[in-house]
């Protein structure tokens, strides 16, 4: 942890907090010992050039993949080491992720699709499908609600993909490359929902992403080269950040 | 940019004087330099010389007395050609960041043979790539704050996709900076 | 058409390990095809009475022997479900392989011919060695067929795999037709079309199979058509009901689903619900015919206990009856194979979403539960008419017969129900794999 930290976000600890990542795919290493702290509420990008362990970090932070050495740590408990059972559970009510596309299921309507988080938590069908609703009205597709995802532009799928991330009020998103597949317009306006909406509900944000003007929505930014967290970089927009948060 | 002209631009909606100009020249163009007050007057006096505008009057309102400029047909017509004009699309290299790479180079060179340190273009370029990053999360915040209106928008946009064309020429050149040391070696 | 077969082969070649598991079942498949048919060619070719020791000289007579081969090329029905269910494998991956030919500037032709090889390269080598297995049989059973029988089996080894080509050609119709195919779903897949163009196959295979008993047996085998009729009527029937059923308990199912693994299912039903009744047809004709079989069998039995048969006869009529049943088992086995593989390929085929939902943190027991219930949902009613419909046929057999309605029928449909739901969670370790997150990292 950079001395600035505490500095930065006083009385506050750490949301998540990787130290020493390490995970290999075969014979490449995707990651080499990288550590990284995701603060409660703050909305933190990770950049880097294609494979440099981007999306790897994203999923050992968000318990879909175990790193092979090193530690994850989400309030006390070490998610590395957690049970499949609990991971899941993890991913059902304290996380939301969001990739590039794939995560709706092609069948459901969009309000479907976001009401089944709330199902699989236990909610009746009812009360469900209007939490949903409201969901859509805040990202702007209230109007899709009936539409399945392919007969969506990409823009509103992904815009219906944040609502399905955040619908459960999750303490974290994990968005890998949400942009990704749109077009600047459309990126914008996915980029300024999900920013608006985690601010508003307190949510912290893990914004994978190669683009900078996407990486600019969020309030810090962490450079990942070679599977490890430059340093150089981040020790500058620590502060930098600080000065932006001050 | 040309101020006369934006400011021929502005007259050509009717008489206006150069407080008034200035005003709105700051609410048109959002976050560019702000245009100093001495600075519009100077350039009205040059538009009347040359007969691209001339004073129509003045009124003091109740205050202090003020003049009133208008747009001639001449300036109407000089502010047509203006506008019509294509910008020439670069037409010279300017990059400060590439020159200072490659300076940093060429001492860090000259000091390694005397033995002493000298300056880093790779840590050079990752601190550029940081205050260029904090400068696009201020311009998106701008523009991403509630209620802001499309002028802001389009001009905060202006400058983010220029700075993030920067921020990936850094980001490709800080990924061959060791071939480009060669080059400028060997030159 | 070298250059064809040599890109084909390249292809195949290249291809990743569900091409292997398509190769090798429908290879599997074309053995069991080759093996009916060049043994129905075989029973066909002998001509007049004359004694085999085999069955309690079951394979004596002619007439019993047209019912033999009428068994043996009705077994080919299944057969050719189990290799419509193993041309799906990997049909996705293929369509968006031809489709990237065509956008190169492969002329439709080309496609087809490269897509008929590709169908018709894992079927020759299985029609060869079924028939070089059926030559040891021969054999070894010390049988010399005549001259034209051995023109019959040299058909069969060739027709096997053109009929694959075709289908396979037939499945890739769409993309011929457009280089671009279809990235986004917004309809369903197909409509009830596959499944009604395999009951015609069905029906033409049977049309064949009379031919091949000859048209005097035919006129003595007039009960025999009846039923073939009323069961393929009957098979009509269950397939438009599973389909119907499908579309409505999809829709229902959708707006009023309270778990998360109904919904997903119900989704998936009202999204294609067609996609059953394609998968399942087989099957269901299959259980039309057991049923109806369970209860001719007992309607039988009891019109030889009743007339008082001798010991010797009757234990050539059940020798018979119990052959027949085994092929009715051997049917509904093939069936149930191909339900197998049809789920499991649809599981694969999702593999990217499943890992996305099991990443978004849906829990797989859920999206187990999702796949077996889209399996049992359309079945059950599709299942409860098949039943109907066979009560019926073997009711008017009883009937005619002068004897009580038999009651074991009724056991038949909750017996397949249950070896169906079996069959489709032989597929879920293949959910584990599928719903991984290394899943996520291929895009």
């Amino acid at each position: 942890m950079s001395p600035s930290d505490e500095q930065l976000f006083p009385g506050e600890t750490a949301l998540i907090t990787a130290r020493g990542l390490k995970k290999a795919y075969g014979r490449t290493d995707a990651l080499r010992g990288a550590s990284l702290d995701l603060h409660a509420g703050e909305i933190l990008a990770v950049t880097g050039t294609s494979g440099s362990g981007k999306s790897t970090l994203l999923h050992c932070l968000a318990g879909i993949v175990r790193p092979d050495d090193g530690s994850v740590t989400y309030g006390g408990e070490r998610i590395d080491r957690a049970s499949e059972e609990r991971l899941g559970e993890l991913r059902r009510t304290d996380f939301g992720v969001v990739f590039q596309f794939g995560q709706l299921i092609p069948e459901l309507t969009a309000l479907d699709n976001v009401a089944l988080p709330l199902l699989l938590a236990g909610v009746r069908r009812g009360p469900a499908q209007q939490r949903a609703g409201e969901w859509l009205e805040r990202f702007g597709v209230r109007g899709q609600a009936d539409l399945r995802p392919g007969e969506m532009s990409g823009g509103q799928s992904q815009r219906v993909a944040l609502a399905r991330a955040l619908v459960t009020g999750p303490k974290a998103v994990f968005a890998d490359e949400p942009t990704g597949a749109l077009d600047t317009l459309a990126g914008e306006q996915v980029m300024t929902a999900l920013v608006h909406t985690a601010r508003e509900a307190g949510t912290a944000v893990l914004l994978i992403t190669h683009d900078a003007r996407t990486a600019a929505y969020a309030d810090r930014e962490v450079w990942l080269r070679d599977g490890v967290v430059d340093p150089g970089a981040d020790a500058v927009t620590v502060q930098e950040a600080a000065r932006h948060e001050g | 940019m040309s101020t006369r002209h934006v400011l021929l631009g502005l007259l050509a909606a009717g008489p206006c004087h150069g407080y008034d100009l200035k005003r709105q020249y700051d609410a048109r163009f959002p976050q560019a330099r702000p245009l100093a007050y001495g600075q519009v007057y100077t350039t009205l006096q040059r538009l009347v010389r040359d007969g691209l505008a001339a004073v129509e009057g003045t009124d003091s309102d109740g205050g202090p007395e003020r003049t009133l400029y208008g747009s001639t047909d001449e300036g109407a017509r000089e502010l047509a050609r203006w506008a019509g004009e294509i910008t020439a699309p670069a037409p010279f290299v300017t990059n400060e960041i590439f020159a200072k790479v490659v300076v940093s180079i060429l001492v860090a060179a000259a000091a390694a043979r005397t033995g002493q340190g000298g300056p880093d273009a790779a840590a050079h370029l990752r601190a550029q790539r940081a205050a260029h990053m904090e400068r696009m999360r201020e311009l998106t915040a701008l523009k991403a704050a509630p209620g802001a209106d499309l002028s802001t928008v389009l001009s905060a946009d202006y400058a983010l996709v220029h700075l993030d064309a920067d921020v990936r020429w850094m980001t490709t050149t800080t990924a061959r900076i060791d071939t480009l040391t060669a080059e400028v070696h060997a030159a | 058409m070298r250059a064809d077969i040599r890109m084909a082969w390249t292809l195949t070649r290249g291809s990743g390990r569900g091409e292997g598991w398509r190769i090798a079942l429908t290879a599997l498949g074309a053995v069991a095809a080759t093996g009916f048919a060049l043994a129905a060619v075989a029973v066909a070719a002998v001509r007049g009475q004359v004694s085999i020791p085999f069955a309690h000289g079951l394979l004596n007579q002619p007439g019993e022997r047209a019912g033999v081969v009428l068994t043996l090329v009705l077994l080919l029905v299944p057969v050719l479900g189990f290799l419509g269910q193993c041309a799906r494998i990997g049909a996705v991956h293929r369509h968006h392989r031809m489709a990237a030919m065509r956008l190169t500037g492969a002329t439709p032709a080309q496609v087809r011919r490269i897509a008929a090889v590709e169908a018709a390269f894992p079927s020759l080598p299985g029609s060869l060695a079924g028939c070089a297995l059926f030559a040891v049989l021969l054999a070894a059973a010390g049988h010399t067929p005549p001259p034209l029988a051995w023109a019959g089996f040299a058909v069969v080894v060739l027709a096997v795999p053109v009929a694959a080509a075709l289908v396979g050609v037939l499945a890739l119709r769409r993309v011929v037709a457009s280089p671009l195919d279809e990235v986004r779903r917004v309809g369903p897949e197909r409509g009830p079309r596959a499944a009604f163009g395999f009951l015609a196959a069905g029906a033409l295979i049977s049309a064949v199979g009379m031919l091949l008993i000859g048209p005097t047996s035919l006129r003595a085998a007039a009960f025999p058509v009846l039923v073939v009729a009323l069961v393929f009527l009957t098979g009509t029937g269950v397939i438009w009901a599973a389909g119907a059923s499908a579309a409505y308990l999809g829709r229902r199912l959708t707006r009023r689903a309270r778990q998360p693994a109904v919904l997903i299912a119900a989704g998936r039903l009202a999204h294609d619900p067609w996609a059953a009744a394609r998968t399942h047809a087989a099957l269901l004709l299959v259980t039309v015919v057991g049923v109806a079989f369970v209860g001719v069998r007992a309607v039988m039995l009891e019109i030889l206990h009743d007339s008082g048969t001798l010991p010797d006869d009757l234990a050539f009529y059940t020798t018979g009856i119990d052959l027949a049943g085994t092929a009715v088992l051997v049917a509904l086995a093939i069936s149930l194979c191909g339900l197998a593989v049809g789920t499991a390929e649809s599981l694969a085929t999702r593999r990217r979403g499943l890992a996305a939902q099991a990443a978004a943190g849906v829990p797989r027991t859920v999206l187990a539960r999702a796949a077996i219930l889209e399996t049992a949902l359309p079945l059950a009613p599709a299942l409860l008419l098949a039943g109907i419909g066979g009560t019926a046929v073997c009711v008017a057999y009883a009937r005619i017969a002068g004897t009580g309605v038999p009651l074991t029928p009724l056991l038949v449909p909750p017996a397949v129900y249950a070896a169906c739901l079996l069959a489709a969670a032989t597929s879920l370790p293949l959910l584990r794999r599928a719903a991984h997150p290394a899943e996520l990292r291929f895009t």
